[in-house]
């Protein structure tokens, strides 16, 4: 594609007709399984902005989406898959509330860039596990991460269920955070928190190791032809390596930052779907750090509408797991780009 | 579930666990022959658990629940086959799409039809029959390991042979294998490779149902991701069993044989039942890069 405007013209064309279908299945289900479906499809879409606090819960699951979206991107742009986010979600947040819990009197910066800083650490040596198996001995990433991932979701459920249940809680979850660790919160009654501003330096970062540096460069270059990536000299190794290690890094972030701003405690289960819309957010932004931003709103927007629709009619959250799976479907499909392709030469 | 009326239970209890292995191992030994990936498994075995158990219950018929049980995982494998291999979609992520609707479709029915996303129990309908042959009975070892099975675990037995025949005494198993060895060239032989592709996949939504129905119907009960990674398993049973049926059959033994060990020791060893449940990933994690190494070693030697 020699015109780079009409390049991302045919990829935004091909994204949106995938949302619309994602959008249709959604009304079309809402007739199928609601009685009232016309307040059920109100509730679905008007919903998340119906107040501040709708709105506000609602920005604020934008930041785990954009913590996820940021580390799939950079598996993918190596041509990596991670499948194992949700265990990485879960350990970063997890391993964010430990390292509160351990360290409770420190003064809060500190206390919170040390929680941060343990947590992207051993999520990158999680992910990184798997690219060193790959590395080494050429061990499929895509299914290591997610057994690695799985194993991972049932040992921290032992431990927050077991010895480090806060037994003053009717909740499954660890002890609070002390509350100079809390992130503050700008935008009361709803949880969205200073994160945001994490996410979106997150964002700015990515994309200057991506596109800025040599780094990024050799990442995207082995990621695009590996062979022609080992011709220019490049160590291939490295780069099965250390995209694994970012990818890590961000979507444990993704569940630190979620511990740390919006539950203050580590809830079983909590990360529950971040780590897979993670790998959608990444598709719709076609791995473009700045695009992230704008998929993560329309995913958090997908689950916060299911989730009125659920609370105020008479269907269930499942119902964005479906809308989900159609633009897992579609949205990499090259069928539907191609067609967008040759008007577009036209 | 220690059957004490045997006196291997442990050997017993494991060909019952190897079951959605072996078949589900199968079902996606195709795909991989055909030259596909295929991590829908799990999400196949999820909606063939549902959907059986589920149809058996309407019909108030264990047989008519598995035929249409089975039917609609293959029309769910159909659409995920069609998408992938026609609208050229990217074949994990699309899989990754089969399980999510998975989870989704079935909460959602479940919700919708019964009011809960909990477990759904039926009475009305048979269980799974258990084959028996008291003339065998009297043969020691035999009879207690390979007897008191329900159908569908001969069934797999069945398969994994009628499979191998297929795959490897027939023209169009070879013509399988071949599209998986060199897409390109099956299509200048004049035969229409993605047409194989697509029977693979709707191959493995069989397979991977009737791992599904093996153990919803077995208890006559749908529980929530009553799969349970098995899908995943399946996967590594195929790499550990060398991309063939026999061994697959030998691999998904070794699982299962490790899981029921591991069911059999929680009535001595008190281990807490998370990690139970982390058990399985942790073995197929650490068997997977335990053979990838030695492959790579010999690769060195050779």
């Amino acid at each position: 594609m020699k015109d780079s405007r009409n390049c991302s013209t045919v990829q935004l064309s091909g994204v949106l007709v995938t949302l619309a279908a994602a959008a249709v299945v959604v009304i079309v289900s809402i007739f199928i399984l609601s009685k009232t479906p016309f307040s059920t499809i109100y509730y679905f879409f008007i919903g998340p902005f119906a107040n501040k606090y709708y709105l506000g819960n609602m920005l604020n699951s934008v930041v785990p989406l954009i913590f996820t979206g940021l580390g799939i991107s950079f598996a993918f742009k190596a041509s990596m898959f991670n499948l194992g986010g949700e265990g990485q979600v879960y350990a970063g947040g997890f391993i964010a509330a430990s390292v509160a819990l351990l360290i409770p009197s420190l003064p809060g910066v500190i206390g919170i860039f040390l929680s941060l800083l343990v947590a992207a650490v051993c999520g990158a040596l999680i992910a990184g596990l798997s690219g060193f198996f790959k590395m080494k001995w050429n061990t499929d990433e895509l299914i290591t991460s997610f057994l690695i991932s799985n194993a991972l979701i049932y040992t921290i459920d032992f431990f927050i269920t077991g010895p480090m249940d806060d037994p003053t809680n009717n909740l499954l979850a660890t002890r609070k955070i002390a509350s100079q660790y809390h992130l503050l919160r700008i935008f009361p009654p709803s949880s969205l928190n200073i994160s945001v501003i994490i996410a979106i330096l997150a964002v700015i970062f990515s994309f200057w190791i991506l596109f800025k540096t040599n780094h990024g460069y050799e990442l995207r270059l082995s990621g695009l032809n590996s062979e022609f990536a080992r011709y220019g000299g490049i160590n291939i190794g490295k780069y099965i390596f250390l995209p694994m290690l970012w990818s890590g890094a961000f979507n444990a972030l993704a569940g630190a930052v979620s511990v740390l701003g919006t539950t203050h405690c580590c809830i079983k289960g909590f990360s529950n779907g971040v780590g897979w819309n993670g790998i959608a957010v990444a598709l719709i932004a076609r791995n473009n750090p700045a695009a992230v931003v704008p998929a993560a709103l329309f995913f958090a927007f997908i689950e916060a509408g299911a989730n009125s629709a659920m609370i105020n009619a008479d269907v269930t959250i499942e119902i964005a797991s479906i809308v989900k799976a159609v633009i897992f479907f579609l949205i990499t499909s090259r069928v539907i780009y191609n067609s967008f392709r040759r008007k577009a030469l036209v | 579930m220690s059957n004490t009326g045997f006196s291997f239970p442990v050997i017993h209890d494991a060909i019952d666990i190897m079951t959605p292995f072996l078949l589900a191992g199968i079902g996606g030994l195709v795909t991989e022959l055909s030259g596909m990936l295929n991590i829908a498994l799990e999400g196949l075995i999820l909606l063939g658990a549902f959907f059986s158990v589920i149809f058996a219950s309407i019909t108030g018929s264990l047989f008519l629940g598995l035929l249409f049980g089975v039917i609609t995982t293959m029309f769910i494998a159909f659409i995920f086959g069609a998408i992938t291999i026609y609208l050229k979609a990217n074949e994990f992520i699309t899989a990754i799409a089969v399980n999510l609707l998975a989870t989704g479709l079935t909460a959602v029915i479940s919700f919708h039809f019964f009011g809960t996303k909990g477990n759904l129990v039926f009475d009305n309908f048979a269980r799974l029959p258990v084959f028996d042959l008291p003339a065998l009975d009297s043969i020691p070892i035999i009879g207690d390991i390979f007897l008191g099975h329900n159908i569908i675990v001969y069934a797999g037995w069945l398969l994994v042979f009628v499979f191998w025949f297929v795959l490897y005494k027939t023209p169009y198993g070879l013509r399988l294998r071949g599209v998986g060895l060199n897409f390109k060239a099956m299509s200048a032989l004049g035969l229409n490779p993605k047409k194989y592709r697509l029977e693979a996949i709707v191959i493995s939504g069989f397979t991977c149902a009737l791992a599904g129905a093996s153990l919803s119907l077995n208890i006559g009960a749908y529980v929530p991701n009553i799969s349970s990674g098995r899908g995943w398993i399946a996967l590594v049973v195929i790499y550990l069993g060398g991309r063939t049926p026999l061994g697959i059959l030998i691999a998904s033994f070794i699982f299962a044989l490790a899981e029921s060990f591991s069911n059999y020791a929680q009535g001595f060893i008190n281990i807490p039942a998370d990690f139970i449940l982390a058990f399985p990933y942790i073995i197929t994690v650490v068997a997977l890069v335990l053979v990838s190494a030695i492959k790579k070693r010999q690769q060195k030697i050779s």
